[in-house]
């Protein structure tokens, strides 16, 4: 017998409680006035002690009306033979496919699985799309639902639910199944090590990737200007060919700074730029404000953050924590002694990007309905300038995601080796069984307590007949 | 419960010494007067010593209490105290022993009677008093006398004796607990006493030794000495003095008053036993502590029946599910053969 929650055996302590009533409480002998004590042996007193003794049966189905309780709530269930027979007779599968497949018709498995998969989505809801509450949901219609679909675009995310969707199946043998054609890094050694070792693990190899694959790889910013970037993917080659643009694009970064400053800022901007850094969309634009309070630009600094409120666009927010893990960034500001003077850039809409050596912020950043505003409190020769402006560029552009692009698939010797079969259920939560034995316990329970009540009233009629019986004779 | 009782008559109380024992308080020559409860509900103390004695008497051709009289009613043995001008010295010349004539007495004789008034005679309590313990052995509720306890059954039989004996014309007192009313005839005074008798309650202690002293010392002549109690006080106290007052010249007659579950222990369970005089509290299972119980108590009897016998006292047990007219009926008629 195992328990589906153990924890609830804690209800056992329980058990203490009638035992400590009949240790604790006294049987008070009625009194009965007689007229001499002189013929009455005192010795006869232990016959009082004997009498709580007598008290044990009763105590004994108390107890045991208990612990039969406390073990139903701790979900007792029987591991018969048959009953792990017919656990390990079923199997409970969950499939990751990959989106890409199911958006190309010719990627569509011919396998019976996926017809049966195909048949079960058209009446069901996804329950993958909406996470855990999903699969949860799917438990709960166990156990007819032994299949279950994870359409995943990162592969490594279905297989993240699919996980939490097995571990509330019903007892049986678990499986997982992913269906794609597994481009490179498509699945990493790391997602595989993330399965539980008792589900089994098979890959099904779905459509084929084409042997070469031309994509557009973004823009990017050099010191001729902009460029567009063409990446070709040729089995485990990779070329590259970049081309002038022909419309005219500004430089996405005001700078904000004194007019003594300006040509540090170009300079600045300059470098950035030789370093080639990407061309962010033209709708993503920001500024840059290189914060000096002695000087005489206070009043186009003020003017500059006049706008300045909390980040509600999604880019921005991105943009901000791009900024935040730039580590060139924070190393270069870690070498100023000091940061801002004035606390407003520590309070919101500001948000700190990076610290200054004493820990006060020196390079902050806020929203604005247009663009993003970034203050840095370093001088405007510092090196930090520069850093910090290749860090905004990087971080409002989009980076182009080539892992789509990919042509070269995952070996099979791999898959192979990251296969492995299911092994016989394990423990069953209390929450996945189908039925458990608790029942029984409860009807224990309930016979119990009225096998204790039985006795307790056969025992007060007694009392009650001998009562009488003196009533009559003393009367 | 009748089964039970049946079985006490073959008991260890059977064949008790002079009209005493079970056995013959319990003859069925006669049928009894009224039955014991009855009596004990019948508030009016004169009417049910009427009743008893009414019944009684018939049949009783001649007195049963004997007297210094001119008129010669019987020998007996030689008791030290005994005026010697009445030892028949012809009878000591012929057969070399003492004897002391008896002579009927109709109308000088004085009788004494003793009750035991202590708080142990109030048993059985009325199981719905058994709260108030305490106050039976402190003031004795009156309502505890509606059940036939001890003391009830002793008053009954105090105040038929009394009757009895007033009835003749001899003269009767009564000593209990702090009431002492001397020997007197007439009928005011026997009502005088039973009204005493009524009013009394059983409280505290009782002690025998004392009582009966006073009660003899009291007797200006040679009497009768009644005493009524379960003699549990006291034991060697008490036949001192009864041993005393029969040097006197009094006559002793002893009646032993106790209850069938006094004697039977018919209880099972675990009882919390109180002493209705002392209020000391024992715990015990009845059951078990019931063989014992019998033993010792029927070696109290015994004792007490051997001791009377041998002081010459006549001795009476009677049970109080005894009809108190049948019982005092046995006791008349042993003493008239």
């Amino acid at each position: 017998m195992i328990w589906l929650n153990p924890a609830t055996l804690v209800a056992l302590l329980a058990l203490a409680a009638p035992i400590l009533i009949h240790i604790l409480v006294q049987r008070r002998a009625e009194r009965f006035p007689f007229p001499t004590l002189r013929f009455l042996q005192p010795a006869r007193l232990a016959a009082i002690r004997r009498h709580v003794l007598e008290d044990v049966v009763l105590l004994a189905v108390r107890a045991a009306a208990l612990a039969a309780a406390a073990a139903a709530v701790a979900g007792p269930l029987l591991v018969t033979p048959a009953r792990r027979r017919a656990w390990e007779g079923r199997i409970v599968r969950a499939t990751v496919i990959d989106d890409a497949l199911r958006n190309v018709a010719q990627f569509l498995p011919p396998r019976r699985e996926a017809s049966a998969f195909a048949e079960a989505s058209a009446d069901r809801r996804r329950p993958g799309e909406d996470g855990q509450g999903g699969a949860l949901g799917a438990a709960a219609s166990a156990p007819a639902a032994l299949h279950q679909e994870f359409p995943a675009s990162p592969l490594s995310d279905g297989i993240r639910r699919a996980i939490a969707w097995l571990e509330t199946a019903p007892p049986a043998r678990r499986e997982l199944v992913v269906m794609s054609s597994f481009p490179l890094n498509s699945i990493t050694a790391a997602d595989v090590a993330g399965v539980p070792a008792d589900i089994g693990l098979r890959f099904e190899r779905s459509g084929t990737l084409p042997s070469t694959r031309t994509v557009q790889a973004g823009r990017v910013w050099t010191s001729a200007g902009v460029v567009t970037r063409q990446v070709t993917l040729d089995g485990s080659r990779t070329s590259v060919r970049e081309e002038a643009t022909a419309e005219p694009l500004s430089w996405p970064i005001d700078v904000v700074s004194s007019p003594e400053y300006g040509s540090i800022a170009d300079a600045a901007a300059s470098a950035v730029r030789s370093q080639r850094v990407w061309a962010p969309p033209p709708d993503r634009r920001a500024r840059l404000v290189l914060w000096e309070p002695a000087s005489k630009a206070v009043v186009a600094h003020a003017n500059a953050i006049a706008d300045a409120s909390a980040i509600d666009r999604p880019w921005m927010a991105d943009a901000v924590a791009g900024m935040t893990r730039d580590a060139d960034l924070r190393t270069a500001a870690g070498r100023i002694a000091g940061g801002f003077d004035e606390t407003r850039f520590a309070r919101a809409p500001w948000q700190v990007v990076a610290a200054a050596a004493d820990g006060r912020p020196l390079v902050v950043a806020a929203g604005s309905p247009t663009r993003l505003i970034v203050v840095c409190g370093a001088q405007a020769s510092d090196v930090v300038t520069p850093v910090v402006m290749r860090a905004i560029a990087n971080a409002i552009a989009q980076v182009p995601d080539l892992q789509s692009a990919e042509v070269v698939s995952i070996s099979d010797a791999l898959l192979q080796g990251w296969s492995r079969s299911a092994t016989p259920p394990r423990v069953p939560r209390v929450g996945a069984v189908e039925s458990d034995d608790r029942r029984w316990f409860w009807l224990a329970a309930l016979c119990l307590l009225a096998l204790e009540m039985w006795i307790r009233r056969s025992r007060v009629s007694l009392s009650d007949r001998e009562g009488r019986e003196e009533s009559v004779r003393v009367a | 419960m009748k089964t039970k009782r049946a079985d006490t008559e073959g008991g260890p109380y059977a064949g008790s010494a002079g009209t005493g024992g079970v056995d013959a308080v319990r003859t069925r020559r006669g049928g009894p007067v009224c039955p014991p409860e009855t009596l004990a509900q019948i508030a009016d103390l004169e009417l049910v010593a009427r009743i008893i004695v009414e019944g009684l008497v018939s049949g009783l051709h001649r007195s049963p209490f004997h007297g210094y009289s001119a008129e010669f009613s019987q020998y007996r043995h030689y008791r030290p105290g005994d005026d010697l001008k009445y030892v028949d010295w012809k009878l000591v010349a012929r057969t070399d022993r003492l004897y002391t004539k008896q002579f009927r007495e109709t109308t000088n004789m004085a009788a004494a009677l003793v009750l035991d008034a202590s708080a142990s005679m109030a048993f059985p309590v009325a199981r719905r008093r058994v709260a108030e313990a305490d106050l039976v052995r402190s003031a004795g509720p009156k309502a505890a006398d509606r059940v036939l306890s001890k003391f009830r059954y002793a008053v009954i039989a105090a105040a038929a004796l009394a009757h009895l004996i007033s009835g003749q014309g001899d003269a009767i007192g009564l000593l209990a607990g702090e009431r002492f009313l001397p020997p007197r005839t007439g009928r005011q005074h026997l009502r005088r006493l039973l009204a005493t008798l009524g009013a009394l309650e059983p409280h505290d202690a009782w002690h025998g030794g004392e009582m009966v002293r006073r009660a003899a010392e009291h007797m200006s002549r040679r009497g009768l000495l009644l005493v009524l109690s379960d003699f549990y006080d006291a034991e060697d106290r008490t036949l001192a003095e009864l041993r005393r007052a029969a040097r006197m010249g009094h006559e002793v007659v002893l009646f032993q008053i106790l209850s069938l579950d006094e004697l039977e222990l018919p209880y099972r369970r675990d009882l919390e036993f109180t002493d209705l005089e002392t209020g000391r509290r024992l715990a015990i299972n009845a059951g078990l502590a019931r063989r014992e119980y019998k033993d010792a108590i029927a070696a109290f009897l015994e004792r007490w029946r051997n001791r009377a016998a041998a002081e010459g006292f006549q001795y009476s047990l009677i049970v109080t599910d005894t009809p108190p007219d049948r019982a005092l009926r046995n006791f008349l008629l042993s003493r008239t053969r």
